[in-house]
């Protein structure tokens, strides 16, 4: 296979397991584990297939033309060090599957669980092999999504909920950072693609801009990987499921941030100001995050802790600015993702056999599972740095660097110290949680009997435990090629000489390794008592929580501020909001006619065609009479508003638009019966304007009110004659009119316009169309309507009192006798007016028509039938399912404009061909007319389910003013 | 239109005569409805233009359509279809509510309504019976 096939196969491999696992029964547990352990082997064949071509000839590469005009493309990039972050994604991708097949039990909704995992590793490996900083932030973002929705997976749990947004909220403030550094390096260099940027180092350092760029570019990988002061997301984010916990939280996408500042490191290292802040991060998590674990009584969150901890520890080594430095702690980067992993699921075994994950609780499980204590006490050695394992290797080297002089400040001066501080108190907490857990006392008040999970759920932790081992006793034969590739990828050429043997002799840093494991031994002695019944927390510390402070500050931005500049700038009348709006406009247009010439041609009197003029004024007159009645006779002023409309159709049919004729002509019958419906809820007239003293201000505001109406309208007329007073530009549309058969293969332009070679267009507008539905509907679910509105109308309220004196009556059967005969030929209409929907939607190709007038039309069948019978009556006998059909009509546009693709034609390409039909004859066919359906289907639904929002209304309101008649009587 | 000069004689003079019968009761509709005095009285004259108002013009559209395209043109029947299922309609809707206003509003001029207070079987019968005949109309 292609290597750049293989590397676009790795990102949409999980994206379309993903989109499929999302649609498996809520109990294939088996499948949906099935399906992933494909798609995580899949990436782990594909990532291999492509390490020989690596190795041989540097980084392999994919490319997709996504936005080319703007620089952008969709740039796939895998060179040593992006193949070994592919390698561990996909692979503890896969472990972290097959433990998650035994851990998630069989109540919990599993594809949702499949589809945001495989879905998170998919944007995860787009993070790793990005070749384009947009893409990059992109799939960074999304990681920040599905990172999110995995915390929230169990959305009933309060902490969950609060967990994730938390997290969502500090990883994506932190990649907006990102995007606005990623976008300041583009301006500096000139280019988002990654070999240009890698590059250009000297360029960007030398920049003025650096400093900016640097901050918002740590601000979003300090963020991601809970560095301090932003880390406390993450001991919040475990509330998410364990195998969630081990593969986001530890092992992947908490090493993005750290992923881009090795990424990134030729560039923006270096500098005084990178060793300061990352510096200072990194040390501050390191030693906050190491003591804070030892008082954890979680476990995942003391394993929460650590991974802040061993995170600051790959960060100080990234901030050092010294090639060994970046060596280890990519070194550390892959032990800690392994040995993390593991501690991470025995974590989860725990739980999952005991019911708790309270330190304090548990005790003694050794005895019950001697094989899973066996394991974590070697993950926990590697992780305190124990000889002989691989935490082990990574530690030692760090030591080396902490001695190493490499900018002399004071934050220089202290790291060895630092160093020693931090890995004794991961002995401390190392060791608690080993004996903490498996040792001494076994609590008689366990939720459940212990026992050895099963075998498969194990495997995983113990292939890890063995990298740990292997690694750790051989690292030259297992990781050595690999980590020598990887670290080559980034330094190139100046890749210094480095070992990874175990025995360097004794050295400081072995003296030191030691000193850390006695006194962090010696620590946990001391502190065992204290540990075994104190509080939540560190000493001291316990007061200051950051997610308080993250709570507090959550609060004054969204609450009160957003009150604050609420009640300062914003007002809940819909007058000022519409006057200001009319206001703005009317100087943005006047704005640039003011400072250039209108040019107006002289105004000379045309009444040559006195019917056409004549109809013009029956127009106006309606306009503005309409305006006139508005405010007090709303009746009448829909119906001048209909007449206003008809004379805008019949202008149509005047200048031969047959087709916007049609669609203006069903468009104003829907909407005015819409508007009609809707009369019942408006306001009555206000009392409150009947004294003098306020009258005369209501009359000043409305002569204000009309000036601006006046000048708005005045405006709009003179724009539009000085437009069909000048010459016509030479327009598009003889294009159009010649292409329409020969491309489109339709006779009516307008339609084939619509369909295709303007459906980008179409299709946005009825998504936007779809969009105004949606919010019409969603208005209404919590609509509160005017106090004098809330009761049934008057008549509707004198007819029900007439039947309900009367024995032989039921409520409501004076109106429908008065109905009959209307509502038996309403009711006979609806399949006339469905022949007439699909005619119109038929010819649409090459006569007036098309699926937007099909929809409209179809809608207005429905509206009658609404009207004749009841929103009961109806609801009991039709299926109407406006929202489906919204869907439907959208996906159906969205497929037919992508089955293009298949063919190799740009999105929307519409294919069109006669086809020969028994009886009928000989009809044109397009594709395009698949999509006209889609258009069809969308306006159907949009124009129902208003309809249906008002005729719920109705129905609601009833009852809800039947309860309170109810409870009045009972009181 | 630009077409009429087309059409030959025989067919030119049914064509106005319709046209002009149509319009002409159209007309006189439009003007019913403006003169007459009650809402009852008023609900009448427009269905002067709706029956054979409509059936003019659209006799006279058949004739010079067919006459000027040489084929039968029968759209105009089921226009005519329509209009005869519909105008009724709204013009019964529009006549029953207005006497359901009137009823409940006790303004004179109009047959009784079912009154509230009277609700024994004797009152009852022979009004649910006028109601029935209302129905059958």
């Amino acid at each position: 296979m292609a290597k750049d096939t293989s590397l676009i196969l790795m990102i949409f491999l999980p994206f379309i397991g993903s989109a499929m696992a999302a649609f498996f029964p809520s109990n294939a547990r088996n499948a949906e584990a099935w399906l992933a352990g494909a798609v995580t082997v899949c990436g782990l064949v594909l990532a291999s297939m492509c390490y020989p071509a690596i190795v041989a000839e540097g980084p392999v590469r994919a490319q997709i033309e996504w936005l080319p005009t703007l620089g952008l493309n969709f740039t796939l990039r895998m060179d040593g060090f992006a193949w070994l972050f592919a390698m561990l994604v996909s692979g503890i991708g896969f472990l972290v599957v097959l433990y998650a097949r035994y851990y998630m039990s069989p109540e919990d909704p599993i594809p949702r669980f499949y589809a945001f995992f495989l879905a998170f590793m998919g944007a995860m490996l787009g993070i790793v092999l990005s070749g384009n900083l947009i893409l990059l932030v992109v799939f960074w973002e999304l990681t920040s999504i599905f990172s999110f929705l995995l915390i929230g997976y169990w959305y009933h749990n309060a902490n969950a909920r609060d967990g994730a947004r938390m997290a969502l909220t500090v990883t994506g403030i932190g990649g907006l950072c990102l995007l606005a550094g990623v976008l300041l390096i583009g301006h500096i260099v000139g280019s988002y693609d990654l070999d240009v940027v890698l590059a250009s180092g000297d360029l960007i350092r030398s920049s003025d801009l650096y400093l900016p760029a640097l901050i918002l570019f740590l601000l979003g990988a300090l963020t991601k990987s809970a560095q301090f002061p932003f880390h406390f997301w993450l001991p919040n984010a475990m509330a998410a499921p364990t195998p969630v916990s081990a593969y986001l939280h530890s092992a992947t996408m908490v090493k993005a941030g750290v992923f881009l500042m090795a990424r990134f490191w030729p560039v923006l290292a270096g500098t005084y100001e990178w060793f300061w802040i990352v510096g200072f991060a990194g040390m501050a998590s390191l030693l906050l995050g190491a003591y804070f674990a030892i008082f954890q009584r979680d476990i995942k969150g003391l394993l929460a802790y650590s991974t802040i901890s061993h995170l600051g520890l790959i960060t100080l080594l990234l901030s050092l600015g010294s090639p060994l430095g970046l060596i280890a702690a990519i070194f550390h980067m892959t032990n800690h993702a392994t040995f993390k992993a593991s501690l991470f699921m025995a974590a989860g075994i725990i739980d999952h056999e005991t019911g708790t994950r309270d330190m304090q609780r548990l005790g003694g499980l050794f005895r019950f599972m001697p094989f899973t204590a066996t394991l974590a006490m070697v993950a926990s050695a590697a992780m305190a740095g124990v000889p002989l394992l691989n935490g082990f290797l990574s530690k030692e080297m760090f030591f080396a660097e902490a001695i190493e002089t490499h900018a002399d400040s004071i934050l220089d001066r202290v790291a060895p110290y630092v160093a020693v501080l931090a890995s004794a108190f991961a002995v401390t907490y190392s060791i608690r949680f080993i004996h903490g857990v498996f040792f001494g006392k076994l609590p008689d008040d366990l939720p459940r009997e212990p026992h050895e999970p099963p075998f498969l759920m194990r495997f995983p932790i113990q292939l890890l435990v063995l990298t740990c081992l292997v690694v750790g006793i051989v690292p030259g034969l297992t990781i050595g090629p690999f980590l020598h590739t990887a670290v080559t990828s980034v330094l190139g050429l100046a890749t210094p000489e480095y070992s990874l043997a175990i025995w360097h002799g004794v050295t400081l840093p072995l003296l030191m390794s030691f000193l850390a494991l006695l006194g962090g031994a010696l620590l946990y002695l001391l502190l065992k008592n204290y540990l075994a019944h104190c509080e939540e927390g560190p000493p001291y510390f316990r007061q200051l929580k950051g997610q308080r402070i993250f709570e507090r500050v959550m609060v004054a931005v969204s609450w009160r501020g957003a009150r604050f500049l609420e009640n300062r700038l914003g007002t809940r009348r819909l007058q000022p909001q519409l006057r200001l709006l009319v206001a703005v406009a009317l100087i943005a247009a006047a704005w640039p006619l003011y400072h250039m010439s209108f040019g107006l041609a002289a105004f000379s009197w045309n009444l040559d065609d006195a019917v056409f003029s004549g109809l013009w004024a029956i127009g106006i007159f309606c306009a503005v009479g309409a305006a006139y009645q508005a405010k007090f006779h709303r009746l009448v002023a829909l119906i001048f508003l209909g007449g206003a409309g008809l004379v805008t159709c019949t202008t149509f049919v005047w200048f031969s638009a047959p087709d916007l004729a049609v669609t203006q002509l069903l468009v104003e019958i829907v909407t005015t019966v819409l508007i009609l419906l809707g009369l019942r809820w408006l306001p009555k007239r206000s009392e409150e304007f009947q004294t003098d003293a306020i009258r005369m201000a209501a009359r000043l505001r409305r002569y204000r009110d009309l000036a601006i109406a006046v000048a708005a309208g005045g405006g709009m007329t003179l724009v539009a004659y000085a437009v069909m007073t000048r010459a016509a530009p030479p327009t598009i549309a003889d294009y159009f009119l010649e292409k329409a058969y020969t491309e489109g293969g339709g006779r009516n332009v307008v339609n084939v316009i619509l369909v295709d070679f303007r459906g980008f267009d179409t299709f946005g507008e009825i998504t936007v169309l779809g969009i105004v539905a949606l919010t019409v509907f969603s208005l209404f679910r919590r609509f509160r309507p005017a106090p004098d509105s809330v009761e049934s109308p008057e008549q509707q309220r004198v007819q029900n009192a007439t039947d309900e004196a009367r024995p032989d009556r039921t409520a409501g059967e004076t109106v429908s006798d008065y109905l009959l005969i209307p509502a038996v030929i309403m009711q006979w209409l609806f399949p006339v007016i469905i022949v007439l929907a699909a005619y119109l939607f038929f010819r649409g190709h090459d006569l007036p028509g098309g699926g937007f007038a099909a929809g409209v039309a179809m809608a207005a069948a429905f509206i009658l039938q609404y009207l004749a019978a009841g929103t009961r009556w109806v609801e009991d006998r039709l299926r109407v399912l406006p929202l489906n059909w919204i869907g439907f009509g959208l996906l159906l546009a969205a497929l037919v404009g992508m089955g293009s693709w298949l063919f190799g034609y740009p999105f929307l390409t519409s294919h069109s061909q006669y086809v020969e039909l028994p009886l009928i004859g000989s009809i044109p066919v397009a594709s395009a007319i698949l999509f006209d359906l889609g258009v069809f289907s969308l306006v159907l639904g949009a124009t129902v389910l208003m309809l249906i929002a008002f005729a719920h209304q109705s129905v609601r309101r009833l009852r809800a003013s039947r309860i309170a008649a109810a409870e009045e009587e009972t009181a | 239109m630009t077409h009429a000069a087309d059409l030959p004689a025989w067919a030119a003079l049914p064509t106005a005569f319709f046209l002009l019968l149509g319009s002409g009761l159209t007309l006189l509709g439009a003007i019913g409805l403006l003169r007459f005095g009650s809402f009852y009285e008023r609900v009448h004259a427009p269905t002067l233009g709706t029956t054979w108002g409509a059936g003019g013009i659209l006799i006279a559209s058949m004739i010079c359509f067919t006459v000027l395209q040489s084929r039968p043109a029968l759209h105009e029947i089921l226009i005519a279809a329509f209009v005869i299922v519909t105008t009724p309609v709204s013009l019964m809707l529009l006549a029953r509510a207005a006497l359901y206003r009137d009823r409940t509003e006790n303004n004179g001029g109009v047959p009784a309504f079912e009154a509230e207070s009277e609700g024994t079987d004797g009152e009852a019968s022979p009004k649910s019976s006028d109601q029935k005949q209302t129905k059958g109309q």
